[in-house]
């Protein structure tokens, strides 16, 4: 018998079930009330659950690439505000606990007592705001720093004892396109705390304080040692793997990334050194995106299983960043795409070092982008800016075991699309084609999965903006399989077609249309 | 209606063991069970319908029947549908595949999704384009309705869905195609998505379509075989949506009853409820490999629009019933963390659990065993044995496991309760989800019970949730065709509209959009009412239920509610929404997205007279014997009834155990529990 952890396996699982739940229900109440079709149609937002010390006990299974970068928002609002009760704190700074501008995080703490000073829990979420400010609509576009961007906000009070500040918000909305929307976002993200709060505190009021606290403990420990036993089971060994991006969209040349993955036993050290110092262009990633990409890639090899992602996930791994490179940047790099571009290939580069300990186990690239597109401008119809984001679908890599599947998000992101019925009736578009790109899975024993060809047309003159990758180095295939096809991009003008950069932005006239090819997932395995 | 010969009402819901009957005769209502015929159902019910006919002193002819199907949702499971084909505006034909893109599992490498109905190169685009204002972008040209034609004739299919981007707005190229092909075609059924589900939103609507072209073959066929035993005009079917449609609509739509035995169910139990005179009921439906539950504020049947079947969704409305993958046969085990897990795999009927005495497998069946909680009693009606020494073996080993884990020894017993507990909060969540979560106070409901594993964890659950009451219905195994029996024939028809009705800055156009929609129901009604008069209801049994769905200009989820000509539209929203989400926008406009008219065609109650709520009941019940059993707060020596003894206002010892043929019922102390005048077990927390 084991010594010293002393809990009850039923009431671990009980508050496993119980954490997890607050933070889905969380999730649910911000779907269900936001307005920008980014977080309500697509899903685009993560809520967590934290303990008094600021430690992660539950997420719901949202958006991975917030998954270990969450916490680090927690700290920093921490670090720089006095959260008493009925505060709330906003925040999107890339180097204060944030990841890229669009991402807003509201953090407030949960305060068991009436006369509580200090919060029992803290409940946060994260949502992609469909504009930030900046210099294009979406705040997605090609800047040479932070500032041209968006609206950066450090760890600042929103909410004050329960009253909006409306000095903090007139001074967010005075620098963001569509106020109403980002309002009624900002809304949807302060009822959502509160939907957790009141969960939270119907919890301790059945159970104690104590107990609750020392289960959220416990499902730390839990976790921990749910990813000690997926490590262990990874041959002990030094793996190497290199990928890189197609260009930063300022610079010519590829962005290198280097990973070395040392395995001794239950535990692990992910070390990025060699990989390329900061970009001009905004694939830069900040080292909160670095981290959770490494977490989800263990996080997977953990299984289907349902493990909270807590603190406890990442103990047993140590990654190391280098900082002022692409997985780690500083002040003032632009990171508009490190959160949806780079985070992806630290995803493919590290499962490619990985194939070699878990040949069996570990998938072909997949198409390794997100390709997020803007298009904003005025809509006639009701005289307001508009400002449209989505992101495409494209191949999965090939499994060892099984094809890839076609036309689906992968590793990083899991939003939704907008419905063409939707998206009509928002905004001055029309969607022109959706369907998968034929052909374009790599060859193998097991096939790559399929890209998605999405043309959409503006009815109005407007200003899109496109930032993807994978357009020159195609997505891996392993064991003998083919590379997935890379993906293209083209603006069809009264039936001609002309290239678009994957990186850049451009004017467009009414009945443009932008035709978006994505990415085909690698083969696995000889034919 | 100018038949004078005396109709017997019978409902018939088919099981994958039993085909359940119930039929009023002489002021009773008769149950009786006949083994399923799973190959074709239709023998079963056959057989049933003849002794129906045989002990009521009918001819067949004079029976009507309404019956719970699972011929639908088995070859959805099973993927036994048709070889169908889908038309789409072109550049669309991938959506069915596509989805919304997203995988259904983060982080499961092996995630694959499901084959779409309709298979690639099945799936036909046509050159034509609707805006969202309905104005027409491209013209559908008459080559390109021909060359369809042509290459549908090709390829052979045995049915076919049509699905174009807008149609809700403007129906004109869907019908034009849907002209064409049933000229052309020859009989071959169609689905066209402005006939079955006029709303926005491409993928869940050709989802929808899809599925009701794949199912329409099979429920054609297989109703046209139940035409034989009974004359088309008396065969209705249940719909998922809890209420009945006639055999004709169902073998058109057959999307409608996917839910078809369940939601038989759910309005069994809110029907035996009402009878109680309880009106505020939460059903609990558990099984063996899984769990429903639905709430019925006020004796009514909620629906969404946003369920999923087989992992397809469904955009008709369905019973807004909420499943857990847990039940009786659910297997509990430690993880590789020292978390005790139960489901979501299931040992099902084969191999079982570890006490039907072919597996070593802990499930929450032999934990409830352990327990003592069936009472000492063996299952149906002592057909059934049970292992008890089995049961314990596999707890004990799981309770070594829960020690070398968690580093503190713990008992087979505690193990039991362990999981008991953990398959209770599972639960215990759902119950929440479609309570708390949707702005109703369980404190104010009563939690109906039904289904093999319901009544063990019953009272417990309501405890947790501070539910005052928990009924379990006279013969809760029938209730399905109980409900079928009672259900009201039902049309449902919607619009999606897309008009601002108030609120916010503006607000003049509200009377003009107010008047819209009016019109959208008007319209509507005119069409149900038409239809429920063909069906044999007089204006005065019918009844319209107007809601829309609304939501502030930018959201993307509707809320329902009830359409009162607009006048307060607003205002009930802003309340609806707060009650849901905790707050209102009050400064944010409201639009109405669409219109949903419900339209019931109303079913004579039941003649059977029972006085509608029991009188203080006075006479204390004789258990059979008493049994050791094991409760949350200890063991205690329990009274043990078999639910066959008890006369009606009857009181019972607590705690108790009652026992019937198809469900074990668990009474801890300090609950009230007693027979009402109906027969029903009701216990008062």
């Amino acid at each position: 018998m084991k010594k010293g952890r002393g809990f009850d396996p039923t009431t671990l699982e009980i508050y496993r079930a119980l954490y997890t739940s607050v933070a889905e229900e969380m999730g649910l109440t911000l779907r269900r009330t936001a307005h920008s079709p980014n977080i309500k149609e697509r899903r685009d937002y993560s809520c967590a659950v934290f303990d008094a010390a600021g430690s992660v006990i539950a997420q719901g299974d949202h958006m991975p690439v917030h998954l270990g970068s969450m916490p680090m928002a927690v700290e920093a609002a921490l670090g720089e505000t006095n959260i008493g009760p009925g505060d709330v704190v906003v925040l999107n700074d890339p180097f204060a606990g944030g990841t890229h501008l669009p991402d807003v995080t509201l953090v407030s703490g949960v305060f068991l007592g009436k006369s509580d000073r200090k919060a029992g829990f803290y409940v946060a979420n994260r949502a992609h705001h469909a504009d930030i400010g900046g210099a294009t609509p979406g705040s997605m576009g090609m800047a040479s720093d932070v500032y041209g961007e968006g609206l950066r906000i450090p760890p600042v009070k929103l909410v004050v004892g329960g009253r909006v500040s409306g000095d903090v918000m007139r001074l967010l909305m005075a620098n963001v396109r569509v106020e109403r929307e980002r309002r009624a976002d900002f809304e949807a993200q302060v009822g959502s705390l509160k939907t957790g709060a009141a969960r939270l505190l119907e919890i301790v009021a059945r159970a104690g304080a104590r107990e609750a606290a020392e289960y959220a403990r416990h499902l730390i420990d839990y976790s921990a040692r749910m990813m000690r036993a997926t490590v262990r089971a990874i041959p002990d060994g030094v793996y190497e793997a290199v990928d890189a991006l197609d260009s930063d969209g300022v610079t010519a040349g590829e962005v290198t990334l280097r990973v070395r993955v040392e395995v001794r036993g239950a535990r692990a050290r992910v070390d990025f050194e060699g990989s390329a110092p900061q970009v001009a262009g905004p694939v830069n990633a900040v080292e909160a995106i670095t981290v959770s990409a490494v977490a989800y890639v263990f996080r997977c090899l953990v299984g289907a299983e349902e493990v909270p992602a807590s603190a406890g996930l990442m103990e047993p791994i140590e990654v190391n960043a280098p900082s002022g490179t692409v997985v780690n940047a500083a002040h003032p790099a632009p990171v508009a795409g490190g959160n949806v571009e780079t985070s992806q290939r630290i995803v493919d580069v590290l499962f490619k070092a990985l194939s070699k300990a878990l040949p069996a186990r570990v998938p072909a690239a997949s198409q390794g982008s997100m390709n997020n597109l803007t298009i904003g401008g005025t809509d006639p119809r009701t005289g307001r800016e508009f400002a449209y984001y989505e992101t495409v679908a494209g191949g999965m890599g090939a499994r060892p075991s099984a094809d890839g599947v076609s036309g689906v998000h992968t590793h990083m992101t899991n939003s939704l699309n907008t419905p063409a019925e939707a998206l009509e009736y928002a905004y001055p578009l029309r969607v022109r084609a959706y369907s998968l790109r034929r052909g374009s899975g790599g060859r193998g024993l097991r096939r790559g999965g399929d890209g998605v060809v999405r043309e959409i047309e503006t009815l109005v003159p407007a200003r899109m903006s496109l930032l993807a990758d994978r357009r020159a180095r195609a997505p891996y295939g392993l064991a003998g399989g083919a590379d997935g096809a890379p993906g293209r991009d083209r603006v069809v003008r009264g039936g001609r077609a002309s290239k678009l950069d994957a990186k850049g932005s451009r004017d467009l006239e009414p009945g443009d249309r932008v035709r978006i090819e994505t990415p085909g997932g690698g083969g696995h395995g000889k034919e | 209606m100018g038949d004078e010969r005396m109709k017997v009402r019978v409902g018939v819901d088919t099981g994958g063991t039993f085909t359940d009957f119930v039929y009023v005769a002489g002021g009773r209502a008769r149950v009786f069970k006949v083994a399923s015929t799973p190959d074709d159902p239709s023998r079963a019910i056959a057989g049933g319908l003849r002794r129906v006919a045989r002990e009521a002193g009918v001819a067949p002819r004079d029976l009507e029947v309404v019956h719970g199907t699972t011929v639908g949702t088995n070859a959805l499971l099973e993927r036994k549908g048709a070889r169908a084909a889908l038309v789409t505006t072109r550049g669309f034909e991938d959506v069915l595949v596509i989805g919304r893109q997203a995988r259904g599992s983060l982080y499961d490498l092996d995630w694959t999704r499901p084959a779409p109905l309709v298979a690639d190169g099945l799936r036909f685009g046509v050159r034509e384009r609707v805006a969202a204002d309905g104005s027409v972008v491209e013209e559908l040209e008459d080559e390109e309705v021909a060359a369809l034609v042509r290459k549908l004739k090709r390829a052979g299919v045995e049915s076919v869905a049509v699905c174009l981007l807008f149609s809700f707005a403007a129906p004109r190229h869907e019908r034009k195609i849907e002209r064409a092909l049933k000229a052309g075609l020859g009989g071959v059924p169609l689905s066209v998505s402005h006939r079955i589900l006029p709303e926005y939103r491409e993928f869940e609507r050709t989802s929808t379509v899809a599925i009701n072209a794949y199912l329409q073959p099979l429920m054609g066929a297989y109703l046209g075989r139940l035409g034989a035993h009974v004359p088309a005009r008396a065969l209705r079917v249940m719909q998922s949506s809890g209420g009945s449609i006639s055999a004709r609509a169902a073998a058109s739509e057959p999307v409608r009853t996917i839910l078809s035995g369940p939601a038989g169910g759910v309005v069994g139990a809110t029907r035996a409820a009402g009878e109680a005179g309880f009106a505020d009921v939460i059903t609990f439906d558990m099984g063996g490999t899984s769990t429903d539950v639905a709430l019925c504020p006020a004796g009514r049947l909620r629906l969404t629009n946003e369920a999923s079947v087989a992992g397809l969704p469904v955009a008709v409305p369905v019973l807004d019933i909420h499943t857990v993958g847990a039940g009786g046969g659910s297997i509990a085990r430690v993880d590789a963390g020292g978390s005790l897990r139960v489901g979501p795999r299931s040992a099902g009927a084969v191999p079982g659990p570890a006490c039907y005495g072919r597996s070593r497998l802990p499930t929450v069946t032999d934990a409830n065993l352990v327990l003592g909680r069936f009472g000492g009693a063996d299952l149906l009606g002592g057909d059934f044995k049970l292992d008890e020494g089995r049961a314990e073996e596999a707890l004990a080993s799981l309770a070594r496991g829960m020690s070398e884990a968690g580093g503190r020894e713990v008992s087979a017993v505690e193990a039991a309760l362990g999981v008991v507990r953990v398959v209770n909060a599972g639960m215990e969540r759902a119950l929440r989800a479609v309570s708390v979560e949707r702005g109703f106070d369980p404190r104010a409901c009563t939690l109906v019970t039904f289904g093999g594993a319901g009544g063990l964890h019953a009272v417990e659950l309501a405890r947790a949730l501070r539910v005052p009451r928990v009924v379990v219905p006279r013969q809760p195994g029938a209730l399905s065709a109980l409900g079928c029996l009672r259900a009201d024939v039902v049309k449902s028809l919607s619009r999606t509209l897309m008009l601002e009705v108030g609120g916010g800055s503006e607000g003049r156009g509200d009377a003009r959009a107010a008047a819209s929609v009016g019109r959208a129901f008007r319209e509507m009604e005119r069409e149900a009412r038409a239809a429920l008069r063909r069906e044999g209801f007089a204006d005065a049994r019918q009844r319209h239920t107007h809601t829309v769905a609304a939501r502030y200009r930018g959201q993307s989820f509707e809320l329902e509610v009830a359409w009162d000509g607009g006048r307060r539209i607003v205002e009930r929203f802003h309340r609806e929404h707060e009650a849901r989400y905790g707050y209102a926008q009050t400064a944010g406009s409201v639009e109405v997205v669409s219109a949903r008219l419900l339209s019931a065609g109303l079913v004579e109650e039941l003649k059977e007279k029972r006085p509608r709520r029991t009188a203080a009941a006075v006479a204390l019940a004789e258990p059979h014997r008493t049994a050791h059993v094991y409760f949350n707060e200890g063991a205690r020596e329990a009274a043990v009834y078999r639910r066959e003894d008890l006369r009606a206002g009857s009181r019972l010892r607590v705690p108790c155990v009652v026992t019937e043929y198809s469900s074990t019922t668990l009474v801890p102390a300090g609950a009230r529990c007693a027979t009402d005048a109906g027969g029903n077990l009701v216990i008062e927390l």
